[in-house]
């Protein structure tokens, strides 16, 4: 079949097919890292450009090395050495880069939007990885994965997305994910972090934390960061880990231990306490791997099933 | 002997909105036994003919100083005026030195009410930190250490976002909000009221405005929110319509009044001088008919006295330098009868209701304010008719400011019982 997307601007954007097809070609590659030699040359010749404005370590190095391990050449843009320091215009570095004549730009900004407004001038595939508070589908989707080869079935299960909703991409474009394949999805954390008007995402908030705990099969975690104290939405790292920290493993009432996920990177002892991170229902080291095989499953979609003329 | 027996007294059930005449019976700190013509020889007996016995008072906000001000106040002598004054249970504002901000300190109040030990003593915490306005306190942490309510009592939480988040945030763990209302901008060295009063004597003024535009901001937050937030010592009639308005639009808002905010207006000023100086200030007399109707009309649900006790230093000086406060907790009873129920504004049941039902409701005291078998055995007895005269010296608080003194009063507690031990008979106090 014929992917009728050139970009890949949100979760939103896809629907539940598209999403199990891309899940599908995620698991095959995620099969495939376990093996060595790994380099296949699907892509080969073609160029990827990395193009980031904020901090990360998982998101950039794997689609770094999706492309390498598909065959593709990978250039790395860091806001620090780039001409915007020298006070050229943002769409003005873009319209530059445009004329290198790359195939797929990987985008990550702090402002929402920034990959649908480049995407209206850029002859390339876009993939957002992040923008602002918006979106961050390969992180829903590489979630979805670890899930799926979980043995979960999303028409019967519910995930308890916890922490610091507003200011999350992540909860967003998992929720809307999750919603798409069937599932149910709880929110909770402090009040002050749960935004008015979050019915659009049609998960249930549901307080107290260890209500939602118990309510879900998944818990998933947030990263809270530190501006957040300061901005006054809650008061202390200790109060936080106290009440809205995952503290124990959460049992379910069958016995088993619940599946706990976190997008990285983690806060020891703040979301999550340190000794859960590498329990055995940890599902936080094998989302990193996923991220990696979904993100080769992003780049061959687009690049060579996506439409170049929407 | 742990059994207390009340006879004959007029009983008041402010929940069920019922009066009769009966007999309560008390084991072991709790209500065992309500009906007509109980006998118990074990039991000690008061003998309640002529009197009014309902559940005990609960005072919403006093200041017992501690710690650090125990020369104006301690747990021991603040429960001392309490009890006199047929108050069975207070909530301590948390403006100490230092501030109470943090769980330890509200473990040190905790464990210094058990020390002393005869009424319930229920600590409010701070909203910000060490009262500076800034960074939120730990609210689930507080209240897990037993804080009942936040407040920054005696200041006015000028950051909006803080008060904006704090309202989202404290609705996670059921806590109530406590504000006292003064914009410290518009308010500057104001001393009393602005008017006539304040022009003659040449008083800087503290206007009814620095209020009523705070109260006016934190209703709309509190609306927005959904937040249980309470005004504390209400001064003005324009504060009244306003809290009205946003009860009307299902804002969970309730307010108190202080006793002599219903007694006195800004003219007193001429007349006690610094013992009539207090924060708010004493309003209009306009205000205080609003206040009385507000109050009538359901829109104030509790009476709350403000018990600000001071040495004679801070007083007994320069109006200006002279500190700000009343103290008043052992007649606070006697006062608001003269204000509401000798001016027919509302009747015994309403009064209990004030003083006891609605602040057990809004501190989640599920087993006071309510007079039923089960219930704790905190019990005020009050004689409706004989009067007597505030004798300021005689007070069991250490705070002796008091513009009340000399007054003819009548409404008097004459017996007072908690966790079902008679700390109050005839009169005379028994702790």
């Amino acid at each position: 079949m014929k992917w009728k997307h050139k970009h890949l601007l949100g979760i939103d954007q896809l629907n539940g097919e598209e999403i199990k097809i891309l899940l599908e070609k995620g698991s095959q590659y995620r099969d495939w890292l376990e093996h060595s030699p790994k380099k296949l040359t699907r892509l080969s010749g073609y160029y990827l450009i990395n193009l980031f404005f904020e901090a990360s370590t998982r998101t950039r190095v794997s689609f770094e090395m999706a492309g390498k391990l598909l065959g593709m050449e990978v250039v790395n843009f860091t806001n620090e050495l780039s001409s915007l320091n020298k006070g050229e215009s943002f769409r003005d570095t873009v319209r530059t880069l445009a004329r290198m004549k790359a195939d797929a730009l990987v985008i990550r900004h702090r402002s929402s939007g920034i990959p649908l407004y480049i995407s209206q001038f850029l002859p390339f595939h876009i993939i957002n990885a992040g923008d602002g508070i918006r979106e961050h589908p390969t992180q829903a989707l590489l979630d979805l994965l670890t899930m799926k080869r979980d043995g979960i079935d999303f028409t019967r299960n519910t995930v308890a997305i916890i922490g610091d909703i507003l200011h999350s991409r992540v909860a967003r474009s998992l929720s809307i994910g999750l919603k798409k394949l069937g599932s149910q999805v709880i929110f909770s954390g402090p009040p002050t972090l749960i935004p008015k008007g979050i019915e659009i995402l049609e998960g249930q908030v549901v307080y107290p934390v260890e209500e939602a705990v118990r309510q879900a099969d998944i818990i998933y975690l947030l990263r809270i960061q530190k501006e957040r104290q300061e901005a006054g939405f809650f008061p202390s790292a200790k109060e936080y880990a106290h009440f809205f920290g995952l503290k124990e493993k959460p049992k379910g009432a069958d016995g088993r231990w619940k599946k706990i996920m976190h997008p990285g990177p983690v806060n020891r002892g703040l979301e999550i306490g340190s000794s859960l991170i590498e329990e055995e229902n940890s599902l936080i080291e094998e989302q990193v791997s996923c991220g990696l095989a979904i993100r080769m499953a992003v780049l061959e979609t687009l690049i060579l099933e996506g439409r170049m003329d929407e | 002997m742990n059994k207390v027996l009340i006879k004959n007294g007029t009983l008041i059930f402010p929940h069920s909105n019922q009066m009769r005449e009966a007999d309560v019976l008390i084991d072991d700190g709790v209500i065992i036994q309500i009906g007509s013509g109980i006998n118990d020889r074990k039991a000690e007996t008061i003998n309640a003919s002529g009197y009014l016995v309902g559940p005990g008072f609960i005072n919403l906000h006093v200041h017992f100083r501690e710690p650090g001000e125990e020369k104006k106040e301690d747990f021991f002598s603040g429960s001392r005026a309490a009890v006199k004054g047929g108050f069975t249970s207070v909530l301590c504002m948390p403006n100490t030195r230092p501030p109470i901000d943090s769980p330890l300190l509200i473990s040190y109040l905790l464990n210094r009410a058990r020390e002393v030990g005869f009424i319930n003593i229920f600590p409010a915490a701070a909203i910000s930190l060490g009262l500076e306005g800034k960074m939120m306190t730990d609210v689930g942490l507080l209240m897990n250490a037993g804080a009942k309510a936040l407040s920054d009592d005696g200041k006015c939480v000028k950051d909006s976002r803080l008060l904006y988040r704090l309202m989202t945030y404290s609705q996670y763990f059921h806590m109530p909000l406590i504000l006292h209302e003064e914009d410290v901008d518009i308010a500057g060295e104001g001393q009393v009221n602005e008017g006539s009063m304040a022009v003659k004597m040449g008083y800087r003024s503290l206007p009814k405005t620095a209020e009523d535009s705070m109260i006016a901001r934190d209703l709309v937050l509190a609306h927005s929110t959904g937040a249980n937030v309470h005004f504390t010592h209400l001064s003005t009639a324009f504060g009244v319509k306003l809290i009205e308005w946003f009860q009307s639009q299902g804002a969970k808002v309730s307010a108190d009044v202080t006793p002599h905010h219903l007694l006195l207006d800004d003219q007193s000023v001429i007349k006690y001088g610094s013992q009539a100086k207090v924060k708010p200030p004493l309003r209009d007399k306009t205000d205080i008919v609003a206040l009385k109707e507000g109050i009538q009309r359901g829109i104030i649900g509790i009476l709350a006295s403000d018990h600000a006790p001071h040495t004679d230093e801070d007083k007994e000086c320069d109006f200006n330098e002279a500190a700000f406060g009343i103290s008043n907790l052992e007649i606070s009873v006697p006062l608001y009868v003269k204000a509401l129920i000798d001016d027919q504004f509302i009747n015994w049941l309403d009064f209990w209701k004030l003083l006891s039902f609605h602040p057990a409701q809004f501190l989640g005291l599920t087993k006071k304010g309510i007079l039923e078998i089960g219930m704790d055995a905190d019990i005020s007895i009050i004689d409706p008719e004989t009067h007597h005269e505030v004798k300021v010296n005689e007070f069991a608080s250490k705070g002796k400011n008091c513009p009340f003194n000399g007054w003819q009063l009548k409404g008097w507690p004459v017996a007072t019982i908690v966790k079902g031990k008679i700390l109050m008979k005839d009169s005379q106090l028994e702790v």
